[in-house]
């Protein structure tokens, strides 16, 4: 009995925090994910041409986006045994790779929304949630983990995955079949570059 | 007497014989199984790459992938857009809607399992409104005066009880799965009214349409998110292994906190 009410308790004191927090007190990392996405949004929603918006948004993700950080992650444990001859190279790759991969998700819309819906603390750093708005396109519920100073992008969920560890895991078991050879990792970044249209 | 004994002895020496045949078959088997699983390594950090996969038969696993993706590239992706191409959104939408609904049973108990009353509440209210207002399931109705598709299946309920996962599967047909979801799968499928109602052709086909419809449906759903992701992904194999278990932990996780009251939120 104790034990439910406190449970209750907690819950509640619980949502009146989230509540509190996610209408009035704004954290910074919740300004931070307003402020970048409404920045993105601003770009998306412009009139001009796909390839133009596509370079407006690249100094966005480079400011607000760990990339460097996030290669690392995805390179696992192989980051040690790499050069860094290698590690360079496959950063540089990582970059291009990653800033595909969110330029192509932009398109040509317009009319896109983008709000912040609430935000919890995790161990790899603040989780902010937001959502989505796409005219004619079921909403999108994106989260985003924010950690660091200054507060940049450190990873982000899609279908209760993190998206990072799959790519993790997408390397270290390429480089595992590859007897470990970063260089085969690194050409196989390159190839996928060229392929990319 | 002698022939007997020799008859004894022939007896127990063909015995022992089959004994050393089944032995030798048996441990054939074994490092037939041996190779099918991947030994842990042991270095630390690989050990810990490999605990995290959760995926001890990986060649095995990967063997059963290549079959469902030869599968895919020879038949299931042109029969899938085609399916596309053919048949008008709306139809498509009610092949979704019956197998969404006729599913429902299924979720029901499993919401039950795992004491979510309101889930529960919501999966009963569909397949009701569904099955009379929408038709037998050709229309969502249910959506429209509030009681939205969701999906609990015994897998989940179970993971909501502590039942461990198991180790990883790929099973071609049914796809990325575990000891316990792919159990849980087989008692989804118990808990279906639908295979148990066909007697008679008509009835049989009938079910051999649903099922292969709804299959080649939810299918096409997938082809171009499967496509980018074998363009996108080094190793798709490895990719869809980790998006599909934390995808999977997420949905468990969901259901665990989903502590909503039963009454409706106005009141």
């Amino acid at each position: 009995m104790a034990n439910a009410f406190s449970r209750r308790a907690a819950l509640g004191a619980f949502a009146a925090l989230t509540l509190g927090t996610g209408v009035a007190h704004a954290s910074p990392a919740t300004d931070f994910v307003t402020s970048f996405g409404n920045k993105l949004v601003a770009v998306v929603n412009s009139s001009t041409p796909l390839d133009q918006k596509k370079k407006e948004v690249l100094p966005l993700l480079q400011q607000n986006v760990d990339v460097s950080g996030i290669g690392r992650y995805c390179l696992g444990r192989y980051w040690k045994t790499a050069t860094p001859e290698q590690q360079q190279k496959y950063l540089s790759l990582f970059d291009q790779v990653l800033v595909n991969t969110i330029t192509d998700q932009i398109g040509n819309y317009q009319g896109v929304h983008f709000r912040v819906t609430g935000s919890s603390v995790t161990p790899d750093g603040e989780r902010v949630t937001a959502l989505i708005d796409r005219p004619g396109q079921p909403e999108v519920n994106m989260q985003l983990i924010v950690a660091g100073s200054p507060l940049k992008v450190v990873d982000m969920y899609g279908e209760g995955a993190s998206l990072r560890m799959n790519q993790r895991g997408d390397y270290s078991s390429y480089l595992s079949r590859h007897g470990g050879d970063v260089n085969a990792l690194n050409s196989a970044l390159a190839r996928q570059i060229n392929n990319h249209h | 007497m002698d022939s007997r004994q020799d008859g004894i002895g022939y007896g127990s020496a063909w015995k022992r014989c089959t004994r050393v045949t089944a032995g030798s078959l048996a441990l054939m088997l074994l490092s037939a199984c041996g190779s099918l699983r991947n030994p842990p390594p042991k270095d630390p950090e690989a050990l810990a790459d490999y605990k995290a996969a959760n995926d001890p038969y990986e060649p095995l696993n990967r063997d059963m992938y290549n079959v469902q993706m030869w599968a895919y590239h020879k038949a299931l992706r042109p029969i899938a857009k085609a399916w596309i191409w053919a048949v008008p959104t709306p139809v498509r939408h009610s092949v979704a809607n019956i197998n969404e609904t006729w599913r429902e049973p299924a979720v029901f108990f499993s919401d039950v399992g795992a004491g979510r009353p309101r889930r529960a509440g919501d999966s009963f209210m569909r397949f009701a409104i569904n099955m009379s207002a929408g038709v037998a399931g050709f229309f969502d109705v249910a959506s429209l005066v509030g009681y939205k598709q969701h999906e609990t299946d015994p897998g989940m309920t179970m993971g909501t009880w502590g039942v461990p996962t198991g180790p990883y599967l790929f099973i071609p047909g049914v796809g990325p799965t575990n000891f316990r979801d792919g159990a849980g799968y087989a008692i989804g499928q118990g808990l279906t009214p639908i295979n148990y109602v066909p007697r008679g052709y008509g009835l049989l086909s009938f079910n051999w349409a649903y099922n292969i419809l709804g299959t080649v449906d939810g299918f096409a759903n997938t082809v171009d998110q499967i496509d980018h992701l074998e363009q996108d992904s080094l190793d798709p194999y490895s990719y869809i292994r980790s998006a599909w278990q934390q995808n999977r932990q997420s949905q468990v996780d969901a259901l665990k906190d989903d502590h909503r009251a039963t009454t409706p939120d106005w009141y």
